[in-house]
Formats: structure tokens, C-alpha cells, sequence
């Protein structure tokens, strides 16, 4: 059965979109990596909004102004217990989780997440909006986990 | 990452050491007068007072007649005197203790093994305090003059909950007739054990000490330093056995499958009676391999002929396997990120057909890690209690072969729920998606949970410590 993640981070006031843009890129090759390691999640999606648009769209025109409305999402539908496997996805992608927390307000007390995982687990409750009503919803096309697709389908 | 240096004289032996012992007796406590505890666990720490003295992991010379390790709860370690404050920073679990609803439900201790069933008090999760362990290698004599000597010594300080032995089997044995206790992890810095390591991969330190560097490179603390180095955490649980129920899902398991029942019995265990694994004995028990072969093997092998991704020869559902899928692909990461070491004994007396309702039997002791959530409650929750977190694999060969996602079905025989109107067991077969799996289904649960305390083993250093904070609460 799969589970949505929508974890949606304010950045830090006076931050860089060019910043937050490198960092994403030059993870990516990387998160895609440990992605596929864990083996649970379906699809990903890391996204850079900006709260004072009204469509959230950041205006990339100046890519060097910093902003104080940044927010950064992570949007996911994975399967299985997300707590259960807190410490799995830290092994995997925790230096990638701490290079975006240090954009992030609270980040800091955080971090390193490998030194902090009951902090970070509560991080990540408290700003997943899919874990709170009214967000908590999802529809889902197929019961199957990744694994059984990947077996389906080779 | 090379191995720590760790100081063992502060360790609790039985979190580094395994104690080859005959006879065990476990007190489960409530302390009733704090600064009178503060003495006795000063006069066990140090062994004065005609106290027996905590083991640590420091191997000495002669061969101790005895070993006493002693843990807390949470509600333990808030009645000798830690802050709220400090006990938030503990591994959640432990925080919410054994008799937790949701605690509970995760780990299967639901139904008959549910917190409202457990003996002695042990549900009344804010009276239980504190565990003292004893282990006598070969002398009855010893355990019950040893224990004369705690129980005075408790009289007027702390109130026995529980006090529960356990009894080594011949060639040890477990009550369900197979070897016990051979595939524990090497943990890197701890002291050589009397055999030669397996080819298993050595774990981290910090998988079973706080202090030091675990597998994902972090490192367990809490809050006062003092209890955050050299410490661990277990669970303590007594596992009650049924071992008619038992034979009769081995007879069932035969009928179905055409099997013979030391066959099934392997099957559904990953080894052979005797402690033979399945993968390097495949088709029949063999003589019991000496010590030092019987943990060397793995399951996903580059070449066809001794593969067995797809668990034709070791069910990808078994027992061992489950709890220790080796190199086999799983979700997540891999086995060595959650590891536990298992330091449990059988109770009771051996099953007899001619006089079954003679008393209970089972297993009784701690399974031993630095992170409960990780490493214990991760294998009962997930991998003794679902079937989706194997990785979709084929054997060398191909689809047609099969995949391992198919393989496997239902919870762990020994350890799961196992409602018989959804349990399952998969003898892997070859064929496209498993179509040629014989899947057993119907039958139930055969060890309950009696009881469970979460525990926190301190350091030496940590124990006079709390011995300190104690001695000035009111």
C-alpha cells in the first residue's frame, strides 16, 4: 500500500535560489542512486517554491537575488512504514537531507541527521502536510509495492 | 572504519560476550526505597558487602563460576533520579516502554501475547524498574546460594516482580529441538570470542554500544554523558513455547508439501535440527559441522549452481532468513544495519508427548542493541511480520527462473502473529512468478509473548553514576 510524503521546508530568510538550485542538481545523480537502493519509493519529486507567488513558482529571471519566501518540497509516494525506516533512508541519503537542511529553518538543530534521527523523524511529521488532515488523502491506481512491479516487469 | 578501542572493564559483559552457561535466574524489580538502592548498586558495582560483584566484558583469567548484569527502564532510571528532560533524549521506544499500546501492536505482542496477558505484574509497565540477571556456569549450588545472597540483599530496598529461571538443554538446544545461538554478529573492537570469527561482515560498534560510530555513521548519546558511552539497550522477554502446537504445523507442513517433518522443520527455521544451515546441507541434516563452519555462508552466489536468490534451497521466508537475510537483496539497506545479539536460555522442562500438561516452557533472556527502534523492533515489525521488503532479484538465469518477491508470503513462522485465517508460509519452487510455490496456510501461533521489559544497560561508570544521583534523592 502506498503512502505520500509532502514535506514542505521554509528556507531561511536571504537565501540564494541559485544556492538551493546547485545543490539540487548536483545531488541528483546521487538521491536517484539511493533512491533506487531503497527499493520503496515509487516516484520523487524535489521542488523549490516561492510562498509570495501566487502560483508558488519561483521567478528565476534573477537567479542570483536571494529571497526570504523559498520554501523547498520533497514529494514522494513510497511503501511501507516511514518510521520504521527512518534510519535506512538516513543511511542512504543523509548527507543529501543535511546539504538541504542547511537551507531550512530548524534545520540546523537537526543535523547532522545521522546524529539526530528522533529529531529529524519529528522534523519530517510536523511538516509532511500528508501526515495532517486536510492533506492526509491519496489515491493510488495499484495496490503494488515497487518491488513487485520491478518483479512484474522485468 | 577501524576497530574502536573500547575500555572493557566499563562494559556490561553480556552485551560484548555471550556467558556458556547452565543455569540463569532473572529478577525483575520495583525499587521501593531510592538511596537504600543507591547502596546496593554500589555494593554490586564494586562487589563489597558480600554482594557478588557486575561482570564486564573483561575477560579474566579463571572461568567465573557466576556473571550479574544489571539494566533499568525508563521509569527505572526516572526513579533513581534522571530529569524528563534527560530521558527524552533515550531511544523512543524505550521511552514508551514494552507494555505501550503502540509499542506492543508493532512488535506482535497482540492477541495471547498482548501486555494485558503477561505474568507477574510485568503489564504494570510503571512498576517495573529494574532487571537483575544471574548466570551460574554449572552449579546449582552457586545460582540459589548467590541468589539467597541478592534476595536479602533486595529485602527492604526493591520488591521482586518476577523472578524467572532459565535451564540450559543438552547440546543447546531450544524446546522447538533445534541448536540455538550460533550466527551472533562480530562487532568491531569487541574481544575475540574462543572460536574463529565467521565470514560474516563485522558490525559497528555503534550498533551495540552508545558512544561510537554505528552503521550509518552516527552516533548514539543520550543526555547525562555519564550513561552515553559503553552503554546499550535490550529487550528482555520471556517467549513461551508450544511445542505440540509446533509439531503439529511440522506434521500439517509434511502432509501438505509430501515433505518429510526434519525437512519442513529446516524449511520453516533456515537450519536443520541440528544448527546445519539449510544453504550449505540441502538435502539431508549431515553431521553437525564443526563451530566455525556453521555461520560461513550467504545466499546470492554470482554462479547458477550454489545461487539460491530465488530460496529454492533456503526459503526466503525462513526463519534465519528473515532475520538475517545476508546478502540477499532487501529494501532499505542490508542486514547489518540491523543486527542484535541474542543472549536468551530455555525455561521449563522438556516437552514430553506421554505428559504434555506438565508446565510451560519457552525462551527467556535479552536481545541486545544500541538502538531498539533500529535493530530489535525493526526485525519483529518489518521483517518477521510482513513479506514485502525483499528486493525483486532473479537467480543467475534469468526470468524465467522466478523472483525472490514471489518467494515469500505471510510472517516469520516462529516469531510472527500468524492469524490462521491469513497466515503463510512459501516453499519457494521453480517457475515463472512463483507459480509452482507450494504456499501453506492456516495455522497459528506457537510462541506468546508472558512478558517484555525494554531495559538500559549503563556502563560501569554509568551505574555509579546513577548509584550518586541516587543516594541524594528523597
Amino acid at each position: 500500500m502506498t503512502n505520500p510524503l509532502t514535506l514542505m521546508m521554509p528556507v531561511k530568510p536571504d537565501t540564494k535560489l541559485l544556492s538551493i538550485i546547485e545543490v539540487l542538481a548536483e545531488n541528483q545523480a546521487p538521491i536517484d542512486a539511493a533512491l533506487s537502493s531503497i527499493g520503496t519509493v515509487h516516484f520523487a519529486r524535489f521542488l523549490l517554491l516561492d510562498s509570495s507567488v501566487a502560483n508558488l513558482q519561483p521567478d528565476l529571471k534573477d537567479i542570483n537575488a536571494t529571497s526570504d519566501t523559498l520554501i523547498i518540497g520533497v514529494v514522494t509516494d513510497y511503501d511501507g512504514n516511514f518510521d520504521a525506516y527512518i534510519s535506512d533512508f538516513v543511511a542512504q541519503l543523509g548527507d543529501v537531507f543535511n546539504a538541504l537542511l542547511a537551507f531550512v529553518v530548524g534545520g540546523d538543530s537537526v543535523t547532522p541527521v545521522q546524529d539526530n534521527l528522533a529529531a529529524f523523524q519529528a522534523f519530517i511529521t510536523t511538516n509532511d502536510a500528508s501526515q495532517h488532515k486536510p492533506n492526509d488523502t491519496l489515491y493510488a491506481a495499484y495496490p503494488q509495492t515497487v518491488q513487485q512491479i520491478k518483479a512484474a516487469f522485468p | 572504519m577501524n576497530a574502536p578501542s573500547i575500555d572493557f572493564d566499563d562494559v556490561q559483559g553480556t552485551i560484548l560476550r555471550g556467558y556458556r552457561v547452565d543455569y540463569a535466574r532473572h529478577f525483575v524489580l520495583s525499587i521501593d526505597n531510592v538511596p537504600a538502592m543507591s547502596s546496593l548498586l554500589s555494593s554490586l558495582v564494586s562487589g563489597t558487602n558480600g554482594l557478588p560483584k557486575i561482570t564486564t566484558a573483561l575477560r579474566l583469567e579463571s572461568k567465573p563460576e557466576s556473571f550479574l548484569n544489571l539494566s533499568f527502564t525508563n521509569t527505572g532510571l526516572s526513579k533513581m533520579g534522571l530529569s524528563d528532560e534527560q530521558l527524552q533524549t533515550f531511544d523512543s521506544s524505550f521511552q514508551l516502554g514494552a507494555t505501550n499500546p503502540s509499542v506492543a501492536n508493532n512488535i506482535g505482542d497482540v492477541g495471547d501475547s498482548a501486555p494485558s496477558n503477561w505474568i507477574d505484574g510485568l503489564n504494570d509497565g510503571g512498576q517495573v524498574h529494574l532487571l537483575i540477571s544471574l548466570w551460574a556456569r554449572d552449579s546449582k549450588e552457586v545460582l540459589e546460594s548467590i541468589s539467597a545472597t541478592l534476595a536479602s540483599a533486595f529485602s527492604g530496598v526493591a520488591t521482586i516482580i518476577l523472578q524467572h529461571d532459565a535451564n540450559a538443554l543438552p547440546d543447546n538446544k531450544i524446546h522447538f529441538g533445534y541448536r540455538d545461538s550460533i550466527a551472533q554478529p562480530t562487532v568491531k573492537g569487541a574481544p575475540p570470542a574462543k572460536y574463529e570469527p565467521d565470514d560474516q561482515p563485522e558490525v559497528a560498534t555503534g550498533e551495540f554500544l552508545l558512544g561510537y560510530k554505528n552503521e550509518i555513521g552516527g552516533t548514539y548519546t543520550v543526555s547525562p554523558t555519564e550513561l552515553s558511552l559503553n552503554s546499550s539497550y535490550a529487550a528482555f522477554r520471556i517467549l513461551e513455547q508450544d511445542v505440540a502446537g509446533f509439531n503439529a504445523i511440522l506434521d500439517s507442513f509434511a502432509q501438505t508439501t509430501g515433505m518429510e517433518t526434519e525437512m519442513v522443520a529446516a524449511k520453516v527455521c533456515g537450519r536443520w535440527r541440528n544448527g546445519n544451515p539449510l544453504t550449505l546441507s540441502p538435502d539431508q541434516q549431515e553431521p553437525v559441522f564443526p563451530t566455525e563452519q556453521l555461520n560461513n555462508f550467504t545466499y546470492v552466489k554470482p554462479e547458477a549452481v550454489n545461487d539460491d536468490t530465488l530460496g529454492l534451497t533456503c526459503p526466503v521466508g525462513s526463519h534465519i532468513r528473515r532475520n538475517n537475510p545476508r546478502n540477499a537483496g532487501v529494501v532499505g539497506t542490508d542486514s547489518t544495519h540491523h543486527r542484535i545479539t541474542r543472549r536468551a536460555m530455555p525455561y521449563g522442562k522438556v516437552y514430553n508427548p506421554q505428559n504434555p500438561d506438565d508446565g510451560n516452557r519457552g525462551l527467556i533472556g535479552y536481545f541486545i542493541n544500541a538502538s531498539i527502534t533500529n535493530q530489535f523492533e525493526f526485525l519483529t515489525g518489518q521483517w518477521d511480520q510482513t513479506s514485502t521488503f525483499v528486493k525483486s532479484a532473479e537467480a543467475p538465469g534469468g526470468s524465467p527462473a522466478g523472483n525472490a518477491v514471489f518467494n515469500i508470503s505471510g510472517e516469520d513462522v516462529f516469531l510472527g502473529v500468524n492469524d490462521p485465517s491469513n497466515s503463510s508460509f512459501t516453499f519457494p519452487k521453480d517457475g515463472v512468478n512463483g507459480s509452482n510455490n507450494v504456499n501453506v496456510t492456516g495455522f497459528g501461533r506457537t510462541i506468546i509473548t508472558r512478558g517484555s521489559v525494554y531495559c538500559f544497560f549503563p556502563s560501569i561508570t554509568g551505574l555509579r553514576y546513577l548509584a550518586n544521583l541516587a543516594a541524594s534523592q528523597g
